[in-house]
């Protein structure tokens, strides 16, 4: 039986050349679900949203050695998976031949009702689509705080983006959530 | 909160919708583990700090302050009397008439001393008359 997950003592572990890979394992058990839903309402594919955590994880561990501790490895490695996640969508748009800004988002959900790894309902459809509507910075502050129910203070560590901001950011994407409702009915 | 006033976000839910392949995350830490490449980690306790690093050019810098602290204060405390003070030591040592050879033999004052310290008095004293 595996001991008990504790922070400190695995960060410990990283900086150690005999503990470091098993110590990183842990890591990985314990975020990995925590970022793949995280990933996923950014990029929406599952497919796509597998290889960016893999990515995530093989960038963390590749530059471990340069985390000290400072920060939380949480914040860490939101802030590896977000910049991985907004890098994939920017080079996918491009692929497709799609607009690099929220255009290119809305055209990714456009097809989301015939996604084997999604089943929501009509109206959790037209939220994606909402959502896909909203800035870059707007759709990731809104799917932190309302799906992952995350502290300001947490986001604004992971996103560079003062408390203040945050919450205004928050508040615009809710209203443009609910004008695109009211639109559409 | 805001969503919770918002009508439409209440009646979403939290609830993507999205879903993953069964046992999807059973065998996650196994994958990516096996695609970690090889990577150099460097002991804690051998990597140096960024304190570590400077530490020797901080002592190095405080010794020299140090030593130019030391080098000012003594430059201070030997520096020549002015001739204000000059004249005072020279006053204070020839006013007991009895004592006077003995300071001028002991203190190396001289002739030229002597004389700066009357024209000090006698330029104090038309001072004073001219003022009244």
């Amino acid at each position: 039986m595996r001991a008990v997950y504790d922070e400190a003592t695995i960060v410990e572990q990283l900086h150690h050349p005999d503990s470091a890979r098993d110590a990183f394992s842990r890591v990985i058990e314990h975020y990995s679900s925590q970022l793949y839903w995280h990933i996923r309402r950014l990029v929406i594919d599952h497919d796509d949203a597998n290889d960016v955590l893999q990515n995530t994880f093989i960038k963390a561990w590749s530059s471990i050695d340069n985390f000290r501790g400072d920060a939380q490895l949480m914040t860490w490695l939101y802030k590896i998976a977000t910049n991985e996640s907004l890098t994939f969508l920017n080079k996918k748009k491009a692929r497709l031949g799609l607009s690099l800004d929220e255009e290119g988002t809305e055209a990714l959900v456009a097809d989301l009702e015939s996604d084997r790894w999604f089943n929501g309902d009509e109206l959790q459809v037209r939220l994606q689509q909402a959502i896909a509507t909203l800035p870059e910075k707007q759709r990731i502050v809104f799917n932190m705080r309302y799906y992952d129910e995350m502290k300001y203070e947490a986001m604004s560590e992971i996103l560079g983006t003062s408390v203040g901001a945050l919450k205004a950011s928050y508040h615009h994407a809710v209203k443009k959530i609910e004008a695109f409702f009211e639109q559409d009915d | 909160m805001i969503h919770e006033q918002s009508q439409i976000l209440s009646k979403a839910g939290k609830e993507p919708g999205f879903t993953v392949p069964e046992g999807y995350f059973e065998g996650l830490t196994s994958t990516i583990m096996s695609r970690l490449p090889e990577v150099e980690i460097t002991d804690v306790e051998a990597k140096p700090t960024w304190w570590m690093r400077v530490r020797p050019y901080v002592y190095l810098a405080a010794m020299f302050a140090g030593v130019w602290c030391m080098m000012t204060l003594f430059n201070h405390l030997n520096s020549p009397m002015t001739n204000l003070q000059r004249v005072a030591e020279i006053a204070g040592g020839i006013s007991d008439e009895h004592n006077a050879d003995e300071f001028v033999l002991s203190s190396g004052v001289d002739a030229y001393d002597i004389m700066t310290y009357e024209d000090s008095v006698y330029g104090y004293m038309i001072d004073s008359i001219a003022g009244n």
